[in-house]
């Protein structure tokens, strides 16, 4: 074993492979860069980071975690520790109906039999290649004028739904359409006897799905489940069109209001707290990544190769 | 002996219910999941869509049914046009250089190097970060007064520049920076289209003589066109719908001349309350993806069934073949 090791070792220095590590490496450590230098600039003092002529890779004198403790358990401006708790609360209830919408939704396309099926499936991945982005505004009117909420008679007169939890709230339990299809896909290839063998021991319809199906399909829920959340977790769309109350910001919402597209025009753009907030979007993304990024790496293979 | 009766009582219901049931259980689960994507999805969109047809200024104002007088205007006036082309140059450029350089790292990471694990992990670390976080850091680089790169130009005596007085530098860091995003989620795809072509079918080559580049020639390139097809549309429809780096790097500026067409829709949405055009131009961008999307698909199915041997019989069905088998 140590010889074969030994000669794939040797084999590292062949030219090709060489230029391999170097290609790889260089150009890797070249994307890594814009993250290194968002953690080297946490290290700043607002005061220091503004006087501070900055170079390649910035180096505070008076280094500081301040910037991350107002994350975690917020400092004199404690709304950026409620940004992040609010990011976690979307981001885990928009992960949680997406895993329970996509597994049931599959199950169904995958398993159960009724009229129209194929057809209904078929409409269902068409509007999938409608672009998502076209219907921000229309969806800003919808809010606007949503029957009988924030004191709107029918459609007038107040502010609907924008504004209000109900604008994270409703999105929730959706279907969704992706988790749908890689979950009929991959149910697919379990064996209906299964289900048939449970049917036939008196389980239920809930228990077969969620006792026996589910624990089946583990890698595929988890990469459902990790895009779904990394989708919330960095999408600045929903808190920064539909809400302006300061309680219901998230941390990719705040960043939006401090930039150039939020701030007033003309007006000194705030890096160091852009800077905070974005190791608070970040950090965690990167932990989540690295946690399941096996489920990721394998789930973009599937997605590619049976697309 | 009362349960066997029960469990038996049970199967003969389930087999008489059979289909009946499974339509019950169906509606019940996808009812509620569909009543919310209405409102959330599906009635937006078609909204969207109808208000093309609307001349609409302002959420105060009454909407005035107009006809195709929006999409007159649209390819009438310069300011959409020129916004249609650059969503399709830029998304075509985009999708070049982050396909081609996907590809030759994954040739790379196909290689048996030590640690390509970390390398796939460093290069797809881009994808996962949020783009109103990195574009900031991407701003700060570009800052006019104290940006990374004008101080460097500063100490290296050249003057600095003002990247968002300039179109073309403009154009760039937006490539650029779509370019870092994507490259390594292309590059993972890539590498799994590499490893899933037959192993089999380099070591026949080698043994007729074949080299590094005609082996990629003939065996790799053929044996990676259905994920060829697969990277080259999903990455097309992002990247012509490129916007938000747009927003947050220049902000459509200078004066306009870096917007693309989604970029102009949030514009005509949100700043000029231009609800008419702004659903006229959706209604373009829809067609147009949706048309790439089918021609790019037939064209390629068909291609496929021209040149490749059919060694395998075609496939069973378009329409879930497998489930019919299953039914037997």
């Amino acid at each position: 074993m140590s010889g074969t090791r030994n000669k794939n070792f040797k084999k590292q220095f062949k030219p090709a492979y060489f230029f391999g590590h170097i290609v790889l490496l260089g150009i890797g450590l070249i994307l890594l860069y814009p993250l290194i230098f968002m953690v080297l600039a946490g290290f700043f003092t607002k005061t220091e980071f503004t006087a501070t002529v900055l170079g390649i890779f910035p180096i505070p004198k008076q280094p500081t975690l301040e910037n991350f403790k107002a994350l975690i358990i917020g400092s004199t401006d404690s709304s950026v520790a409620m940004y992040f708790r609010n990011s976690v609360i979307r981001t885990a209830y928009n992960t949680f109906w997406a895993i329970l919408t996509s597994f049931l939704a599959g199950y169904v396309f995958a398993r159960l039999k009724f009229k129209g099926r194929e057809v209904l499936f078929l409409i269902m991945l068409a509007t999938q290649m409608i672009p998502g982005t076209l219907a921000i505004i229309p969806t800003y009117l919808e809010f606007a004028r949503f029957p009988f909420a924030g004191g709107n008679d029918i459609f007038t007169g107040g502010t609907g739904i924008l504004n209000s939890w109900w604008v994270y709230l409703i999105g929730g339990p959706s279907i969704n359409i992706m988790g749908t299809f890689l979950v009929k896909q991959s149910l697919e290839k379990v064996p209906i006897e299964i289900d048939e063998a449970a049917i036939m021991d008196g389980t239920g319809t809930f228990r077969l799905i969620f006792q026996i199906l589910f624990p089946l399909q583990l890698p595929i829920m988890a990469f459902i489940a990790i895009t779904t959340a990394l989708g919330t977790w960095n999408d600045f769309i929903t808190p920064f069109f539909y809400t302006t109350n300061d309680n219901l910001q998230t941390l990719p919402a705040a960043i939006t209001r401090l930039s150039s597209v939020g701030a007033s025009p003309g007006a000194v753009i705030n890096y160091p707290m852009i800077i905070t907030l974005s190791l608070g979007i970040t950090i965690p993304a990167l932990l989540i990544f690295a946690f399941f990024q096996k489920y990721i790496v394998q789930g973009l293979a599937n997605t590619g190769i049976k697309g | 002996m009362e349960k066997t009766a029960e469990q038996e009582g049970r199967v003969s219901f389930n087999r008489r219910m059979g289909r009946h049931k499974d339509a019950i259980i169906a509606a019940v689960i996808l009812i509620p999941m569909f009543s919310f994507w209405l409102v959330v999805s599906g009635f937006p969109t078609l909204f969207g869509f109808a208000l093309g047809f609307f001349e609409w200024v302002g959420l105060a104002d009454t909407p005035n049914f107009i006809w195709f007088d929006n999409f007159v205007s649209f390819f009438n006036n310069p300011v959409y046009t020129d916004a249609l082309w650059r969503s399709i140059w830029l998304g075509g450029l985009v999708t070049a250089i982050t396909l081609g350089a996907g590809f030759g790292a994954a040739l790379l990471m196909n290689m048996p190097l030590f640690g390509k694990g970390f390398y796939r992990s460093i290069w797809y670390i881009p994808a996962v970060t949020a783009t109103v976080a990195t574009t900031q850091v991407f701003n700060i680089f570009l800052d006019s007064n104290n940006g990374v790169i004008n101080n460097i130009l500063k100490a290296l005596g050249k003057d600095p520049i003002v990247w968002q007085y300039s179109v073309g530098w403009g154009i760039f860091w937006i490539v650029v920076y779509s370019v870092w995003k994507g490259v390594g989620g292309a590059a993972l795809i890539w590498l799994a289209g590499l490893q899933s072509v037959d192993a089999s079918l380099y070591e026949a080559a080698e043994m007729d003589g074949a080299g590094r580049f005609s082996k990629l020639r003939y065996v790799t390139m053929p044996g990676l066109k259905p994920i060829a097809t697969y990277i080259v549309i999903t990455n097309l429809i992002g990247a012509i719908q490129i916007y938000e780096q747009v927003l947050f790097i220049t902000n459509g500026g200078p004066y306009g001349q870096t917007e693309v067409l989604v970029f102009r829709i949030y514009r005509d949405g949100f700043w000029d309350f231009n609800l008419g055009m702004a659903g006229a131009s959706s209604l373009i961008m829809a067609i147009i993806v949706i048309t790439a999307t089918v021609l790019y698909y037939n064209w390629s199915t068909k291609s496929d069934k021209q040149t490749t041997i059919p060694i395998k019989p075609v496939n069973r069905s378009s329409k879930g073949g497998s489930s019919h088998v299953r039914n037997t």
